[in-house]
């Protein structure tokens, strides 16, 4: 089983690394093989809105730089986690770039979901399942609750986590998910 | 120069390079609004500040602001990662300066869907951001179906969501000469527009410009990176 774990090089701080090796450790010992992407400011361009990557080059975007490796490793693993500072209760630069820069791998088309709110169709049958985990040290209510509406409100079959220095939370939070592809609902 | 004029920084903050941008539409709406009523205006790009390295120069500018707007895309459901990364590097900027004011802050925010109320969590995370950088948020106008600024605002079924939002703008122009203290809420503009028209001539307009790049419709489907082929 394959998962992709990436994170931002900007932010290794010492709950990071913490964090780093519980993840590396739980999902070695459940089988999966991991590929590790430390992003870097200057590793991956800012997305340009070109919309490119659905009218140009359908599923691929436009710029050649590492995300296409990114993109390609995401559609064909089972898991997909994110290792993610939050600032101002956002994901920070370098993990947004990445997740802005995976709009190739959904159609471009408007639907309406179930809910009534509005979501572009899946590109691909399923998709891995993904995790983000937060950390940040000292973070405030407000933010940590506006790290995970930022997903929860708008998106399925993300999990967010809030990492705070509580390795058996975050354990535990681990084992009780199904660590295996998701369907296609986005 | 006007010695008592409030000053304030735009911050144009699309991430698209040439193309016309709904956020850069807004911005010259807010630039005029605020030339009439003779504020001063230092009007930022983020792209270029940041390619072109010359973020200093904009980042003591907006040290020394009265007023900073920022008018950016909904992207993935909250801030553009080029948004964040000018947020987080004028952060560390002006972290350790005493001349730090008690700055207001605005947020424009449009998006694709036609739901306004999207945009509610990266009206939050500027929130997030002024509290941190000890400045005074004051509201954000959050816009649904940010594309139909570009192609159809002079349309006769645009009249009442033009003047929507022209009185949302005015209200930030109206905040910062006056400064009142009274909480406002966040700003709500939805387009006067059919929802499931909006999605029917979105769809179609995506094949139409697949078309144009020499692209079949099936080809929109493609799925590069599957492995199997069953
Ligand atoms: C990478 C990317 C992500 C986007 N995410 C969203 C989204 O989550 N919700 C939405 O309604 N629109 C989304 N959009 C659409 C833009 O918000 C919309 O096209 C907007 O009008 C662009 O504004 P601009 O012209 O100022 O750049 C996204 C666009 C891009 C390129």
């Amino acid at each position: 089983m394959q998962a992709i774990l990436i994170s931002d090089k900007e932010y290794q701080t010492e709950a990071y690394k913490r964090l780093n090796q519980l993840v590396t450790i739980f999902l070695t010992e459940k089988g999966m093989k991991l590929t590790e992407t430390q992003l870097d400011r200057n590793d991956l361009a800012f997305c340009k809105g070109c919309f490119g990557c659905w009218i140009k080059k359908p599923g691929e975007c436009v710029i050649s730089d590492a995300m296409a490796q990114i993109n390609h490793g995401f559609i064909n693993s089972q898991l997909a986690i994110y290792l993610c500072p939050v600032i101002f209760g956002q994901f920070s630069s370098n993990i947004k770039n990445a997740l802005d820069r995976c709009i190739p791998n959904i159609l471009p088309f408007f639907e309406t979901r179930p809910d009534g709110s509005t979501m572009h169709p899946a590109r691909y049958r399923s998709y891995p399942k993904q995790i983000i985990i937060g950390y940040g040290d000292d973070l405030s209510e407000e933010d940590r609750n506006l790290f995970i509406d930022i997903t929860k409100k708008h998106r399925r079959n993300v999990e967010v986590l809030i990492y705070q220095g509580n390795d058996a939370e975050i354990s535990q939070a681990l084992s009780q998910m199904e660590l295996k592809k998701a369907g296609d609902e986005l | 120069m006007n010695q008592d004029a409030k000053q304030v920084v735009l911050i144009k903050s699309s991430p698209k390079m040439t193309e016309e941008s709904t956020s850069g539409l807004l911005t010259d709406k807010l630039e005029n609004l605020m030339k009439t009523e003779r504020l001063e205006i230092y009007r930022i790009n983020v792209r270029k500040s940041l390619i072109q390295g010359k973020t200093e120069a904009d980042f003591e500018a907006m040290l020394k602001a009265d007023a900073l707007v920022f008018v950016f895309p909904l992207y993935v459901f909250c801030l553009p990662g080029m948004l964040m990364r000018f947020l987080q590097d004028y952060y560390a900027f002006g972290l350790n300066r005493p001349d730090r004011k008690k700055t207001r802050v605005y947020a424009v925010v449009n998006c694709g869907f036609t739901e306004a109320g999207i945009n509610q969590e990266a009206v939050r995370v500027i929130k997030s951001f002024s509290q941190k950088t000890n400045y005074d948020f004051r509201f954000g106008i959050m816009i649904g179906g940010g594309g139909l600024l570009l192609g159809a605002q002079e349309a006769p079924f645009m009249k009442k969501t033009m003047t929507e939002l022209g009185n949302s703008l005015k209200q930030i122009v109206y905040d910062i000469k006056n400064c009142p203290d009274d909480r406002v809420e966040n700003i709500s503009i939805t387009m006067n527009f059919p929802r499931r028209l909006y999605h029917f001539m979105g769809n179609r307009g995506w094949f139409s410009m697949a078309k144009k790049n020499g692209l079949q419709k099936k080809d929109l489907y493609r799925k590069p990176y599957e492995r199997y082929t069953d």
